[in-house]
């Protein structure tokens, strides 16, 4: 029992977002898109525009095993016509909406990140309030907050980003001091050619080895980009493509785990149009 | 010539070859036709080193793919003849290099010298370095203008006959005299003395022809004539010979060879690296066809003949015809008193190719084998496209039954197997797309598909997918896998290679296997993974640093006492540090740090250490000498230590160091002239707080063992 949950998710911990951090062996803590918001809220300083996502995933082909995920993010601050910022002026708020699980065991968590980008650093936070419910023994609930920033090393070309989840250490049961996982990830991803997105990273929940992840990226042509990537403690190899309709984005991962089998991934997330009035 | 100076403009290392290349092309205007590119001493430690990431064990046949690498060497490949299969077989470039390679070739026409390689965008300095030794830039014409056959033999320069010897000096168990046995028989001792010799001819004539001879003694093997028991002086003789291009007869081969098609699922020669440092190029096999062999590897060759023909542009048809006999330990199986007469089996198939005691000798030879097989391709000229149809049938003289244990369930058993294969080869733009699928009698499957994709200039990556069912049985393939042999496995790979700035470059790969059903010494299924990561830098041309970790997890046996054997997780990981460096043009220097690490589940963690130190010079042209002297520390056999040692041409050395101590060697090369060059090397091992070293009839009283060799070359 312990080795299908040790590969699903660490149980309350930071999880997988998105279909383009599946495909990429879920190192995720450079990148910045709407699924930043679970990944590392740093992330979401980049967008500035409103953009809305829905997620869903798969485990090993057991029903039980499914989540299913909704977010958004909302630029702050009045963009000026035809502005070309790569940032929000106030920073850019995200929500998200998760759950994971059957009937017998579930986990629901309602986020809110913000992100802000100086410059060549972004920094985030994150609040969850987290609920975890067993058929029979009733439920829990937890607040977790969580600290992340992102730093272009050499900018355009290689970027480093670091993720706290959970800083709080919060604590789920009194029975063995359960607590939430606490989770710290630290990455770079390269960009080494216009094409090309190379991604390492490393995870370490403090009650678990340490995992070490690594992904690439190919931007075949604008609209389709093609994805592999590992993850050592899971044993898990993941390929994945992305696909651009206009404003909107397709992103589906398949992660193959060497005892376990088959997981799949997919997102579908819409950016939104400018807007000339400055949102609340 | 525009792009050319661009080239010139951001290197200048090349632009120093390119004013040698402009100053030579001005001095001799006679001979500006084929410039000859001074031929370089190939780094050959340097390039294994590259090639596979670690040695495992000493049982893997390196040797046999040294032997290819200098097969290059000798007669080194043309780059204006050589085919698409041929460049992938130097495992040296990339497909999108060889693609420009053979465009430029098209567009240009030949190659006036090797250092016009430089005006190909696509290869690098350091590409083409490393490829320097092993190619050269001939004539495209015919041999007809060369004379008859014999004349062209007789003339070639390109021969060489090989004498060595071996031996090791204290003395071992296997050589005093036998002792009683408690049931009052005599322990086993080694028959023959322990000198090791060698006599080996070659000549040979890229796309012309092919003369070999190979004779040699082990250690402890006799010199003996008696036709009996098919002795006939040296233990293993191997000759061959071979013609190639005479119009549509591409190949023939009669006497002893290899074979390689497809992706090495069915047949597949020595030119085999697997998962190593080289992350890329190393993973598709090439279409080789028929090659001869004079190796001393007492396996994996054929015996007879084998030819291909070219019937029609495109078209290869080769057929094969092997009849040899092999070791094999054959049993009477017991009496059933039913039965009128014992009917003998062979349990297993020996490749050590040692025949020292009364036992061994008795499996020596003692089963025929029987191969018969051909091969179909077709790949039309000026495409990238490639397939082909192999099969392969083998006939025993006895029936193989391996013992009845539960992890040789779905091994090969019986007389006869027939496998066949389908294979195909695919490039487009900047993909290479390969692959290969077979079945066997038994029915099972193989497969094995990989696709290497240059994703920009500077970065490539691969992947491959193989599946080689638990009851496929294929005898004579070695395609990718973890496994040596190809059965009982699936598995994915992932290769990236990256040249982020100049000089630098990292190679990795993450590989994923499953063992579906049992193994030796793995009670279960099992699975598991291998990583390796690698960065290089090359401060200057001469020298060169890398840091190398490799970790391997994989199921065995646990070590303690259970009620049932389990397999548990053991992992197993390397480090190495290499430096090397030509402060002067006489002196090398190199330096090698290497541990590992080894832990069985929740067990100790155990370690292993190597600091070696290597120097070499060349006070004279014609006199080189080299040395190194390691210090050694590990807690086990299973942290034991392997490290490449430098050795007489066309030998090869990876002694495993365990325990604590220290290994030293030196080796002296020294040409006498024009046609004669001699090795001597001498190697020793001291072992601290032993008694005794090895084990067996291996077994030296005291804690040393040293061995010399030495070795001539004449050239006729």
């Amino acid at each position: 029992m312990c080795l299908p949950l040790l590969g699903a998710a660490q149980g309350n911990g930071p999880g997988v977002r998105g279909g383009r951090a599946a495909a990429l062996g879920n190192a995720s803590v450079t990148l910045a898109d709407v699924w930043a918001v679970g990944n590392n809220a740093a992330g979401l300083g980049v967008l500035t525009r409103p953009e809305a996502a829905v997620y869903a995933d798969n485990r090993f082909l057991i029903p039980e095993f499914g989540n299913a995920a909704l977010a958004a993010a909302l630029p702050l601050g009045k963009q000026p016509a035809g502005s070309t910022a790569t940032a929000a002026p106030h920073g850019v708020v995200g929500v998200e909406l998760q759950r994971f699980g059957g009937k017998l065991y579930n986990e629901q968590r309602a986020g809110v990140g913000y992100g802000y980008r100086l410059g060549l650093f972004s920094v985030g936070a994150r609040a969850d309030v987290l609920q975890v419910r067993i058929e029979g023994l009733g439920s829990r609930r937890a607040v977790a907050l969580s600290l992340g920033g992102q730093a272009e090393v050499i900018p355009q070309k290689l970027t480093f980003g670091a993720y706290l989840y959970n800083l709080n250490q919060a604590r789920l049961a009194e029975y063995q001091a359960e607590r939430v996982p606490t989770v710290l990830k630290a990455g770079l991803s390269y960009r080494a050619t216009p094409k090309v997105l190379l991604l390492v990273e490393t995870e370490k929940d403090v009650e678990q080895a340490a995992d070490f992840k690594a992904g690439l990226e190919y931007q075949v042509v604008e609209a389709l980009a093609l994805r592999a990537g590992v993850a050592t403690l899971t044993e898990q190899m993941t390929g994945g493509l992305g696909l651009r309709f206009g404003r909107a984005r397709l992103d589906y991962a398949a992660a193959w785990h060497n005892a376990l089998g088959l997981s799949q991934h997919i997102s579908v997330s819409l950016r939104l149009e400018p807007k000339t009035e400055a949102a609340p | 010539m525009r792009r050319l100076g661009k080239w010139v403009r951001q290197n200048r290392a090349g632009a120093w070859l390119l004013a040698a290349l402009l100053s030579a092309v001005g001095a001799l205007p006679a001979r500006a036709q084929v410039q000859d590119y001074p031929r370089q001493r190939p780094d050959l430690d340097r390039l294994m080193q590259e090639l596979f990431a670690e040695p495992q064990s000493d049982q893997v046949p390196y040797e046999d793919l040294y032997e290819t690498l200098l097969q290059y060497l000798q007669t080194p490949l043309n780059l204006n003849t050589a085919t698409r299969e041929e460049l992938t077989g130097l495992l040296l470039l990339s497909q999108p290099q060889i693609t420009a390679l053979l465009e430029h070739r098209e567009r240009n026409g030949a190659l006036l010298s090797l250092y016009e390689l430089q005006s190909i965008d696509e290869l690098d300095l350091r590409t083409i370095y490393r490829l320097a030794p092993f190619a050269t830039v001939g004539e495209p014409s015919g041999n007809a203008v060369r004379g008859p056959l014999w004349q062209r033999i007789r003339q070639e320069d390109n021969n060489a006959l090989f004498l060595r010897y071996e031996r090791v000096l204290e003395e071992r168990k296997g050589y005093t005299a036998p002792t009683l046995n408690s049931n009052g028989t005599a322990s086993s001792r080694y028959l023959g003395s322990p000198d090791k010799l060698l006599v080996r001819f070659r000549t040979s004539h890229a796309r012309d022809f092919s003369v070999g001879l190979a004779a040699e003694k082990d250690a402890g093997e006799q010199f003996a004539w008696s036709p009996s028991t098919r002795r006939y002086g040296f233990d293993y003789y191997s000759a061959h010979l071979g013609l190639f291009e005479r119009g549509q007869l591409k190949a023939v081969i009669v006497g002893d060879y290899q074979l390689q098609f497809g992706q090495g699922l069915l047949l597949s020669s020595g030119l085999q690296v697997g998962k190593g440092a080289e992350t890329i190029t190393t993973l598709r096999r090439s279409n080789l066809g028929i090659r001869p062999y004079t190796s001393v590897l007492e396996s994996s060759f054929f015996r007879g003949a084998a030819a291909t023909v070219a019937p029609a542009p495109g078209w290869r048809l080769t057929g094969f015809a092997s009849l040899k006999r092999v070791d094999a330990t054959l049993r009477s199986a017991l009496a059933d008193s039913l039965e009128e007469e014992t009917t003998d089996f062979a349990s297993g198939l020996l490749l050590t190719g040692f025949h020292r005691t009364a036992s061994e000798l008795r499996n020596r030879r003692s089963l025929r084998e029987g191969v018969v097989g051909g091969n179909v391709s077709f790949a039309p000229a000026g495409s990238q496209l490639s397939l082909g149809l192999t099969a392969v049938g083998t006939t025993f003289g006895q029936p193989l039954q391996r013992r009845p244990e539960p992890y040789n369930r779905y091994e090969f058993g019986g007389r006869q197997n027939l496998a066949v294969s389908a294979h195909y080869s695919y490039g487009w733009r900047n993909l290479s797309l390969f692959g290969e699928t077979a079945r066997s009698s038994s029915g099972g499957l193989g497969t094995v598909n990989g696709l290497l994709a240059s994703l920009g200039s500077d970065v490539d990556a691969a992947v491959l997918y193989r599946h080689y069912a638990r009851n496929f049985h294929t005898l004579y393939g070695n395609a990718f896998g973890e496994n040596t042999r190809n059965i009982n496995e699936s598995g994915l790979y992932l290769g990236l290679k990256l040249r982020p700035v100049a000089r630098w470059e990292l190679s990795a790969y993450y590989d994923q296997f499953r063992f579906p059903w049992l193994r030796y010494q793995v009670s279960a299924p099992s699975r598991g993974y291998d990583w390796l990561v690698r960065v290089a830098f090359s401060p200057t041309k001469t020298s060169q640093l890398y840091a190398q970790v490799r970790t391997r997890q994989k199921a065995y046996d646990a070590d303690d006492v259970r009620p049932m054997p389990e397999p548990v997780p053991t992992l197993r990981r390397s480090l190495l540090l290499f430096y090397d460096t030509n402060p002067t043009p006489i002196l090398s220097l190199r330096t090698r740090l290497q541990g590992t690490h080894h832990r069985q589940h929740l067990g100790p963690r155990r370690t292993g250490y190597l600091l070696a130190q290597d120097v070499a010079v060349q006070p004279l042209r014609t006199l080189r000498l080299s040395a190194r002297y390691a210090l050694f520390d590990t807690d086990d056999y299973d942290t034991r230590q392997y490290a490449y040692e430098q050795d007489v041409l066309y030998a090869f050395s990876v002694p495993a160091l365990a325990g604590r101590g220290t290994r030293v060697y030196a080796l002296a090369e020294y040409k006498m002239g024009r046609h004669v060059t001699v090795w001597v090397r001498y190697a020793s091992t001291t072992y601290r707080g032993q008694q005794t070293v090895g084990s067996g009839l291996e077994e030296i009283q005291g804690p040393q063992r040293s061995e010399v060799k030495a070795q001539l070359r004449l050239t006729l």
